[in-house]
């Protein structure tokens, strides 16, 4: 199976080969990941990829390629076909204070480069999680940032509260923006105040680095971010689903058991970008980008945007290898850029100087 | 067999219904380590579109050949896809997944109910219940005579009852109107196929034993019950179905797949696709 990896590749599938313009590229020849010179792998281990994505408390993943939350469940279920102790850190399933049975299925279906889901926080509830998946992850030295959610601030800051020292969780991060649930806290990313709230009252209650998901349906997000930069978040996750619907193959009702889902995958990285892009100009605190990730291209392009580091989630459906080459194939992209580490191409895509037209406002928005 | 990415290569493919396909794959690592009702997640080639996998049922495993055959039918971009791979082609199947029929040691006598294309679902297990010396009776509800699978597909043994909507080939009407008759020769039964026919399984399956006139009889000794959903339980049961669902990751991290239990949710890929009919809770079920 390894051996004839190369030739496996599915059928028609292209993926986009990486083209750097640099005249270092030329000397190093095309470096192969699968069977690299000695020069070039000693090359290759001298880079960095390690990177702090909460600098006030500390949270240095080895990389910068995280799974996504709901994608990956609790890091266990892909087993032996995901190596977890490659990747840079592991962001768990949505976990609420209560169980959760989550929505009426239907809860997914494909959409044009997407996906729409409903899952509705399906979830045993963060004591189950801490008692069945906590031993695990402490055994792990992959980073697992536990995704909370909830209907009220009181239930965050008790989830939050619940995690707090608990060995092998190494961050939070707080979903509020889940479009899928009716009161899944959607309300706290749409609003600037709640938002505040809510991010400085989890603050309150735990040490561990804080993470916040921002959601993409308000109609500017850079306020939010920026209030939530103030009440003391470490990082901001960027972006969440968009709300879609999906209609029934007999047009007599939504798809969907929820009838909403959240938009994921290639067809909403337009939309990631120019919110990374965004959040970048209005924040200082690091941004972790998501949205659309399939290939290292998407990787770079979201570094360009400012983004420190990013999560992969829908794609991981398809092709779960992806996270693990992600990161060996951007190490080969710093060697062929000459760089020790991929700092150097974080945020160069974001404008010069001040005052430029994106950093204006609104302007292309109906 | 722990599931892994497979590099399968297709040997040959054909139309053998209408919009229906028969697709052989030499995966020698599936072929030997899959059972029946178990499936494969299979990465379809134009990602910039289809972002997820599409889920099939191991139509048939041949050890010594390390062949699968996967049996579907044409519903859209994905399955469409697949009919154009060519042979020598290899593609990238993520299986062997889910958990397969559980069939009792002491059964001698197998119901297969099939509707449709849920054949594909049922069809592996003809073939271990054949290898296993035991008596296998197919019953098979399709639309109209053109769209009923062909015996020549089946293993010699097997006895094939056909039902048609249209009564163009063998019983007029459900196939599960076909039912009745052999619920006191089979010992167990198992089915695939839309939704409605299962639940109509499971109502007949609930009421047989008093139908039979099968008492049962004072308490089992210890007292204790194997757990609703555990492969002991479902050995013991009557009627197992292999349930259908939009699927995302297929391998149980997503919740996207899930249909509802008597007890919560249940995950078609990881707690399924096969379930004994007393896990589902099928008044939710339309």
């Amino acid at each position: 199976m390894k051996a004839r990896a190369g030739a496996a590749r599915p059928v028609g599938v292209t993926r986009p080969r990486v083209e750097t313009g640099s005249a270092a590229v030329a000397d190093l020849g095309a470096p192969n990941v699968a069977r690299p010179t000695m020069a070039q792998r000693e090359a290759l281990d001298r880079i960095d990829l390690s990177i702090d994505i909460a600098p006030q408390r500390g949270l240095v993943l080895p990389n910068p390629i995280l799974v996504a939350s709901g994608t990956f469940g609790y890091g266990v279920e892909y087993g032996e076909v995901v190596d977890v102790q490659r990747l840079g850190a592991i962001c768990c399933k949505g976990t609420t204070l209560r169980p959760r049975a989550g929505n009426q299925p239907p809860r997914v279906t494909e959409t044009p480069g997407g996906m729409l889901n409903s899952i509705g926080l399906q979830n045993p509830g963060v004591d189950a999680v801490i008692e069945k998946y906590g031993p695990i992850w402490q055994g792990w030295k992959v980073p697992v940032i536990v995704n909370i959610a909830g209907d009220s601030i009181e239930d965050y800051v008790e989830v939050a509260r619940r995690l707090d020292g608990v060995p092998g969780v190494a961050g939070i991060e707080l979903n509020i923006s889940c479009p899928n649930v009716g009161k899944g806290g959607l309300q706290f990313a749409i609003d600037r105040d709640a938002a505040r709230a809510v991010t400085a009252a989890v603050r309150r209650a735990t040490e561990l680095p804080l993470l916040v998901k921002l959601s993409p349906n308000v109609s500017d997000v850079r306020p939010i971010a920026k209030a939530i930069e103030d009440a003391g978040a470490d990082a901001i996750t960027a972006i969440n689903t968009l709300s879609g619907l999906a209609v029934s193959s007999d047009r007599m009702r939504a798809f969907l058991g929820n009838t909403y889902g959240g938009l994921s995958g290639p067809a909403i990285k337009p939309v990631a970008l120019r919110i990374v892009y965004e959040v970048a100009q209005v924040v200082s605190i690091p941004i972790v980008a998501i949205g659309g990730v399939t290939c290292l291209d998407d990787v770079l392009d979201f570094l360009a945007c400012g983004a420190v580091a990013v999560q992969v989630g829908t794609a991981i459906f398809a092709d779960p290898e992806l996270l693990v080459r992600l990161g060996d194939e951007l190490r080969l992209e710093c060697l062929r850029r000459g760089l020790t580490s991929f700092k150097p191409l974080i945020g160069t895509a974001l404008p010069k100087w001040a005052g430029a037209a994106s950093a204006k406002g609104a302007e292309y928005r109906p | 067999m722990t599931m892994r990415l497979v590099a399968a290569e297709l040997v040959e493919s054909r139309q053998i219904l209408p919009g229906q396909w028969l697709q052989s794959f030499h995966a020698p690592e599936l072929a030997t380590g899959s059972r029946a009702g178990q499936f494969v997640h299979v990465r379809t080639g134009d990602y910039s579109g289809l972002v997820l996998r599409r889920p099939f049922s191991i139509n048939t495993a041949d050890p010594a050949t390390g062949i699968v055959t996967l049996h579907f039918r044409t519903v859209g971009r994905g399955t469409e896809w697949l009919t154009r791979v060519r042979e020598g082609e290899q593609i990238d199947m993520l299986g062997p997944l889910g958990r397969p029929f559980e069939v009792d040691p002491r059964s001698h006598n197998l119901l297969l109910v099939a509707g449709g294309l849920g054949m594909a679902g049922v069809r592996m297990l003809a073939d271990e219940a054949v290898r296993d010396g035991r008596q296998v009776t197919i019953l098979f509800g399709a639309l109209s005579a053109s769209h009923v699978y062909p015996s020549s597909l089946l293993p010699d043994e097997v006895e094939y009852v056909v039902a048609t909507d249209d009564g163009s080939l063998g019983h007029h009407g459900y196939v599960t109107e076909l039912v009745p008759g052999y619920e006191a020769w089979a010992d167990q039964a198992f089915a695939c196929g839309p939704h409605p026919m299962l639940k109509r399984l499971a109502a007949l399956a609930a009421g047989r034993r008093g139908r039979l006139g099968v008492a049962k009889l004072g308490r089992k000794r210890g007292g204790q019950t194997d757990p609703l959903g555990s492969t002991a339980a479902r050995r013991k049961t009557f009627l197992q179905v292999s349930m259908e669902q939009t699927m995302g990751c297929a391998v149980g991290a997503c919740l996207g797949c899930t249909v509802i239990g008597v007890n919560g949710m249940l995950r078609v890929c990881r707690e399924g696709p096969v379930f004994a009919a007393e896990e589902i809770s099928w008044e939710a079920i339309s």
